[in-house]
């Protein structure tokens, strides 16, 4: 027998449970530290962000909270109390995003949650939510379902709040508003085409939108639905210039967004878009795809405008902080931090059911607009009358800036036709 | 009618580069390859990565993308595949790896949104009163010169026979001297050119993002079952049918039914024909 693997085997033998000691040794020593850590930390409010930390959703929702949370903390905290963040990752999928939960409470124990990006994420969360009694305030699911709880089961619901973006069902009356008021009312097209993706919330939509504007006299010429994977446009935008459509509608949220802008330009298709198209909202859409939107209209939950005396102060600080233009998470974000930091002043204490009794007076002035809750937590959206949260339509313009057009009370510059179409 | 003439020309011709690669290193080397898509995704990237970084002219970030994602596919077959040929399961689990550990590595570069590759034409054409944007008739032009020289490559020099004679029967052709781990390398380089090449080309007016690997395997396995596994001329003739008919359902019918028409394809040809038109028996 050679005698060298003898004492290699014997090293080896010699060497795991030397390995094991230590490493044991370490992990007592590392927990030894994180149980020191823990109770200096005692006194922080901790606020524990679940999201999708991959996506720009996600990093949004983090790069404006910890904006928020320096804005409060440069003024000496909350009660005396510094705020601090934990983030656990929710991706887009239900599974993981009940893990998150679970961590954030149970294991890192803390007071408050803020985040959400997926509604089908939120309503598998809200279970667990509830069961662990925290506060939760969502920046980024839009489905009614999620606040419909909080009125039919408020002892068990109570928990759950919406900062932003308005629902889906407000969402659906202000872009069927947009249809009425704009495409027909002031450009005055009366022939549309509504055009969007596969999934469960267009399809809810789709029709709402299509009574309201043939109640408003519009003309809906076709209605096409593609699928979110659809890499060529070129037979749906082919369809919708044999229906005779002068304006075409679009419910656009995944993949599909920067293709469809692509194409559009690429084909210089004769007609004007605009609509709710997710991608278009982040601030670098039009730079990314070689300013090809330019023309495109697309909903927006708050773009760089005099909004509230907080837009623009919060959109410049954004971009000196990160070198990029926040989407709507950071917003909502941002707001929850102070909404929250405020109730928690008010109420004099951290304990949730007096946090939230005073969450429920909420009446603030954030970056889109008045924050205020109605009877199931959500946010009410703005009206010609009260300054909440609207859809704001904004057209790219040259050099890939936005201006807000619709509704008029707010408008910015007038809508202008893509070069190539002749008015 | 002529709009889906030219319209399912063009995607045929993408899907084809696609197709054609990957059939090819099937056929010589008996690789699956899991990773093509991520060839086609690297060329993408490469595009844009050099010329929004680099600044370099366009033609040049192209060409340096396809031969930088060559030498990959090679180091990927050199150093991964090599030692694991034996066992297809093995180099299934490590093209999958590598198609996964790429799409990661973008994520974390790039991140998740979408980039912009530049077109090299900008201008729209108009062929007997159908529009269709310049990107898109390049693509198809290129495809057809590059599968076209891939043909004569094959067909007529010393190099192309070598890689006829290994895909006819390995063993048999090592024993005439023909060297051929060499000859597996120069096939996945090639490859992996082409489907880059497919993807500096698509990028302008397809999407440039981490998981872009993904759509074109599951499109390039549906064409070499039609096809038949290995054989060029089947996943030529497939890539056409299929690049027609996605293009006249999305016409005649809706554009949400047309992503259903590889897969059912697929099933199709596995239950009627499980070698695929041209394929010499069932590959699996």
């Amino acid at each position: 027998m050679n005698p060298l693997p003898v004492v290699l085997n014997a090293t080896r033998r010699l060497r795991r449970p030397t390995l094991w000691t230590l490493a044991a040794v370490g992990a007592m020593l590392g927990f030894g530290l994180a149980a020191g850590e823990a109770s200096a930390q005692a006194k922080t409010i901790r606020i524990g962000v679940p999201t999708a930390m991959q996506l720009q959703v996600g990093r949004d929702t983090q790069d404006a909270m910890k904006m928020a949370i320096d804005e409060v903390n440069a003024k000496g905290g909350v009660l005396g109390r510094k705020l601090e963040m934990v983030v656990a990752d929710e991706t887009e999928n239900p599974e993981t995003g009940i893990s998150a939960i679970k961590k954030l409470t149970a294991d890192e124990k803390v007071d408050v949650l803020i985040g959400g990006y997926t509604s089908g994420v939120t309503l598998a969360q809200l279970p667990h939510i509830s069961a662990a009694k925290t506060i939760y305030l969502n920046v980024g699911s839009a489905s009614p379902s999620t606040n419909a709880k909080v009125k039919t089961d408020y002892d068990n619901y109570k928990y759950i709040f919406r900062v932003g973006p308005i629902n889906a069902a407000h969402q659906a009356r202000q872009m069927t508003g947009f249809v009425s008021g704009f495409v027909k009312g002031e450009l005055g097209l009366s022939k549309i085409a509504i055009v969007g993706e596969n999934a469960k919330w267009v399809q809810d939509l789709v029709p709402l939108l299509k009574k309201g504007a043939t109640d408003a006299g519009a003309d809906v010429r076709t209605t096409e639905f593609f699928d979110s994977q659809t890499s060529d446009f070129s037979p749906l935008f082919s369809k919708v210039k044999d229906s005779g459509a002068q304006y075409m509608v679009v419910i656009l949220s995944h993949a599909s967004s920067d293709i469809f802008a692509k194409q559009w330009h690429d084909a210089q298709f004769p007609m004007p878009y605009g609509g709710i198209d997710v991608k278009s909202m982040d601030g670098d859409f039009c730079e990314r795809i070689g300013a090809k939107s330019v023309g495109e209209m697309a909903a927006n939950f708050a773009v760089r405008a005099p909004l509230t005396p907080k837009t623009i102060p919060f959109f410049d600080e954004f971009r000196k902080r990160t070198n990029r233009a926040p989407v709507y998470t950071a917003f909502g974000a941002y707001d929850a931090v102070h909404i929250y930091a405020e109730a928690v002043a008010r109420a004099g204490s951290t304990d949730t059911d007096a946090v939230i009794k005073q969450l429920e007076k909420t009446s603030y002035v954030g970056v889109p607009g008045t924050i205020e809750f109605d009877d199931t937590h959500d946010v009410k959206p703005g009206t010609a009358t009260y300054k909440g949260p609207s859809f704001l339509f904004a057209q790219w313009r040259d050099g890939c800036k936005r201006e807000v057009v619709h509704p008029k009370e707010l408008r910015t510059a007038d809508f202008v036709y893509p070069s190539w179409i002749k008015k | 009618m002529l709009e889906i003439l030219i319209v399912g020309a063009v995607s045929s011709a993408i899907y084809a580069m696609l197709a054609v690669g990957f059939t090819l290193i099937f056929g010589v080397a008996r690789i699956l390859n899991l990773a093509h898509g991520t060839f086609y995704a690297l060329g993408a990237y490469g595009a844009y990565f050099f010329t929004s970084s680099f600044k370099l002219p366009l033609l040049l970030a192209a060409l340096l993308a396809v031969a930088l994602v060559a030498a990959f596919g090679i180091a990927v077959e050199r150093v991964l595949i090599r030692p694991m040929r034996k066992s297809q399961l093995a180099m299934l689990m490590i093209t999958l790896a590598v198609a996964l550990v790429v799409e990661q590595a973008l994520f974390l570069t790039f991140g998740s949104e979408y980039r912009n590759v530049p077109a090299f034409v900008d201008a729209k054409f108009t062929i007997g009163g159908v529009s269709i944007g310049g990107a898109r008739l390049l693509a198809l032009g290129v495809g057809v010169v590059l599968i076209g020289a891939l043909w004569l490559f094959i067909q007529h020099t010393r190099m192309g026979s070598a890689i006829l004679a290994i895909s006819q029967d390995a063993e048999a052709a090592q024993y005439m001297g023909i060297p051929s781990d060499r000859i597996f390398a120069l096939v996945m380089g090639i490859s992996a050119a082409l489907a880059a090449a497919a993807g500096v080309l698509a990028g302008p007016f397809l999407t440039v993002q981490p998981t872009m690997w993904l759509l074109p395997i599951v499109k390039a396995f549906a064409i070499v079952v039609v096809g038949g596994l290995g054989s060029i001329p089947g996943s030529i003739l497939a890539a056409l049918m299929l690049g027609y008919a996605e293009t006249i359902v999305g016409y005649l019918i809706s554009t949400s039914w047309t992503e259903i028409v590889s897969v059912a394809a697929t099933l199709l040809m596995l239950v009627v024909r499980p070698a695929g038109f041209f394929g010499r028996r069932a590959s699996f």
